[in-house]
């Protein structure tokens, strides 16, 4: 056992052109029953979703646009995002199609990017009497089939309910005290079902709560207020720790103009492999 | 970042095609190129398992039976998708992927052809086929079941 590490995560994806991506990417779902005989690509994955969230729960298209304009407003205020402008409902809507419903502005960019985390046992923190330490409180997990053939519905992760519910567990809190997330909107419709997975609200309502502004900052509770992987953009093997590097960063005050109001100091990341083969929720505290 | 800031060379290119081993499963396929879409039950325990394995997670046994299944199916989800990844590239674009649930309980992936993306929704009956297209690879292909 080691009482310090470091943490890195790095991708460059943008050495190769789209379809490459979009292949390497979508052999990285189910491949021979699903990308080898239909061509599904992770836009497509999650066009599934968000066609069976609409017919169930009358989420719209205008609604999964909202997700994409929160984070492209906070995405202006980082400059570390990959897109840094701001943009309108009607920029998302009138998008070129991508996998239907999706469009171009419903998806995160193919980015470049890394992040780091240095991590410490509570032992070694206190030895190098580190000044304003982040906890990790919790971390929750679970996993699930890559074949969508194999999910009971199409209208959430149940991976990630599974990995929240272990989370809040381990960590003793609640949806209603966590103070700010981090969310896997890798497509604006995961946005919405994070919500309803991580219980911030009922299964349904997640469209209502981007409606009413809920998970901006001022709001009940901000998401994404980097720009989420949506306009911060996501390197796939640096996504996670630059969640983390933002909670680290808004747990002690220095998210400067995105600076999230504090009540509880705690904040949750949500992090997602492939459409929810894996989940980890991580729970922090200052 | 414009590209004359930060130049690159282009590498050779690499092909990568595989042999995937079916012994186990090659009732599936052949069952594609018959129209019909195989399913595997335990013999033991009754677990259907689309798609078809031949080992029973829920039992452990690994004595199972091919089961055709129904060509009646319900769609659940469907996406026109447009983006096409390589290795479909030369498919007209864009294709329809869905999701339809048999009588049997199974839900199967296919294309949604003979409607347009507009008119299909969930819950729309569909025709399950098979078929093999123009390039060799074989497929699933749902048909509306009903006239709109």
């Amino acid at each position: 056992m080691v009482d310090t590490a470091v943490a890195i995560g790095v991708e460059k994806m943008l050495e190769v052109d789209t379809l490459t991506s979009t292949a390497v990417g979508g052999r990285g779902g189910n491949y021979l029953w699903e990308f080898h005989m239909f061509g599904t690509s992770f836009a497509a994955y999650y066009a599934l979703f968000a066609t069976a969230h609409m017919a169930k729960f009358g989420t719209t298209e205008e609604d999964l646009a909202l997700v994409a304009v929160k984070n492209h407003k906070y995405g202006a205020m980082n400059p570390k995002a990959h897109f840094q402008r701001e943009i309108k409902v009607e920029d998302v809507l009138k998008s070129r199609v991508v996998a239907r419903p999706l469009k171009l502005y419903d998806c995160c960019p193919i980015s470049d990017g890394a992040a780091a985390v240095i991590l410490a046992s509570e032992e070694k923190v206190k030895e190098l009497k580190v000044e304003d330490p982040v906890w990790i409180e919790a971390i929750g997990f679970s996993s699930d089939t890559s074949s969508l053939s194999r999910r009971m519905d199409y209208v959430g992760l149940p991976a990630a309910t599974q990995a929240a519910q272990m989370a809040y567990k381990i960590a003793k809190v609640g949806p209603k005290d966590i103070d700010f997330a981090e969310v896997h909107d890798c497509f604006t419709i995961a946005e919405i079902m994070a919500y309803e997975d991580l219980g911030f609200c009922k299964k349904g309502e997640g469209a209502k709560m981007i409606r009413e502004g809920e998970t901006y900052i001022g709001g009940r509770i901000p998401v994404n207020v980097d720009g989420g992987l949506k306009a911060k953009g996501h390197p796939l093997g640096a996504t996670g720790c630059s969640m983390v590097y933002e909670v680290t960063k808004q747990l002690r005050n220095e998210g400067g103009r995105r600076q999230v109001p504090l009540k509880n100091y705690v904040a949750l990341t949500h992090n997602v492999g492939g459409h929810g083969f894996y989940v980890y929720v991580m729970i922090f505290r200052r | 970042m414009a590209a004359q800031e930060r130049p690159t060379i282009r590498s050779r290119p690499l092909t990568l095609v595989h042999e995937i081993p079916i012994a186990r499963i090659k009732r599936f396929w052949d069952g594609l190129k018959e129209g019909k879409v195989y399913a595997t039950k335990c013999k033991k325990c009754g677990q259907l398992y689309y798609p078809p394995q031949v080992d029973c997670f829920k039992c452990l046994g690994s004595d199972v039976e091919w089961v055709a299944l129904s060509d009646e199916g319900v769609i659940e989800t469907f996406t026109e998708s447009h983006l096409k990844p390589q290795g479909f590239t030369h498919y007209e674009e864009p294709y329809i992927i869905a999701i339809a649930r048999t009588p049997e309980g199974a839900k199967v992936m296919g294309w949604l052809e003979g409607i347009s993306a507009d008119k299909a929704r969930v819950g729309l009956k569909v025709k399950i086929t098979t078929t093999i297209k123009p390039d060799g690879y074989p497929a699933i292909v749902f048909k509306p079941a009903e006239t709109s």
